[in-house]
């Protein structure tokens, strides 16, 4: 199953990741490879767009949790934004919904880094 | 009338995309709504990883073998692996309370299904099957 990853520069000092595909055990360490980069750089705020993201498992979801983890210790902010169905599904019966900063639109997410 | 599936896919996770697309098709010409569809999936999913990391330590050419039933309204799957047995009383989902990642595999498969069972009697491997009762979603997709 291929996974689609794509950064964007913001002007606000944001970084934009959109992800494209199945987030599974074949494909969650590309997305912890990107995300790793990005906290390596000087951005403010990192904003994940899962908005085609049509699965996820819970290594998907251990990775973001992971980047919720070094938001906390780079204080950078880490975002997430156009949870499908399905995916909202699986953060809620990990009682995750909460636990992160989860907006409709990237526009939404964008506001305020 | 009892529909059964079966298919047996490597060790490999590349793989694991073809029993999703199997499971997906064989529940939707069942009239089962697509959340409880979705939720069926990511059970097996998590229980076709869970094999793939321990029972075959990332080995990628071991068969899995995994059996879809139907019967009105149960569902039933049947995982079978031939690699490290391990005892079933210590595979417990993590507290949620602490966040931090990994470990919810087995959390989703025991909060979403009705029946999770591991056997290890056999020789090698271990038999894992997950049931659900549908009656309530499949019923109330039909009359929607």
């Amino acid at each position: 199953m291929n996974i689609e990853l794509e950064s964007s520069q913001k002007g606000n000092g944001a970084v934009t990741l959109t992800i494209k595909g199945e987030i599974d055990m074949s494909s969650s360490s590309k997305v912890r490879a990107h995300l790793t980069d990005l906290f390596k750089g000087n951005q403010s705020a990192i904003v994940v767009d899962l908005s085609d993201v049509s699965y996820i498992d819970s290594s998907g979801i251990a990775t973001l949790v992971e980047g919720l983890q070094w938001s906390h210790t780079s204080n950078k902010k880490f975002r997430l934004t156009g949870l499908a169905p399905m995916v909202k599904d699986v953060f809620e019966i990990a009682r995750l919904l909460t636990v992160f900063e989860v907006y409709d639109s990237q526009e939404e997410a964008l506001k305020g880094v | 009338m009892t529909e059964t599936v079966k298919l047996t896919i490597p060790s490999d996770p590349k793989y694991l995309c073809l029993g999703r697309k199997v499971l997906h098709h064989l529940l939707s010409t069942h009239d089962v709504p697509e959340d409880m569809t979705q939720r069926l999936i990511l059970c097996v999913d998590e229980a076709c990883s869970n094999i793939i990391k321990y029972s075959y330590a990332n080995c990628p050419d071991l068969p899995i073998e995994i059996s879809f039933s139907l019967d009105e309204y149960r569902f039933e799957v049947k995982i079978l692996d031939y690699g490290k047995q391990c005892d079933s009383r210590t595979i417990k989902p993590r507290p949620l309370k602490k966040i931090e990642p990994g470990g919810l595999g087995t959390y989703f498969i025991n909060e979403i299904m009705d029946e999770v069972h591991y056997c290890t009697q056999r020789e090698k491997g271990t038999l894992l099957t997950m049931c659900k009762n549908l009656k309530n979603e499949v019923t109330s997709s039909k009359t929607n």
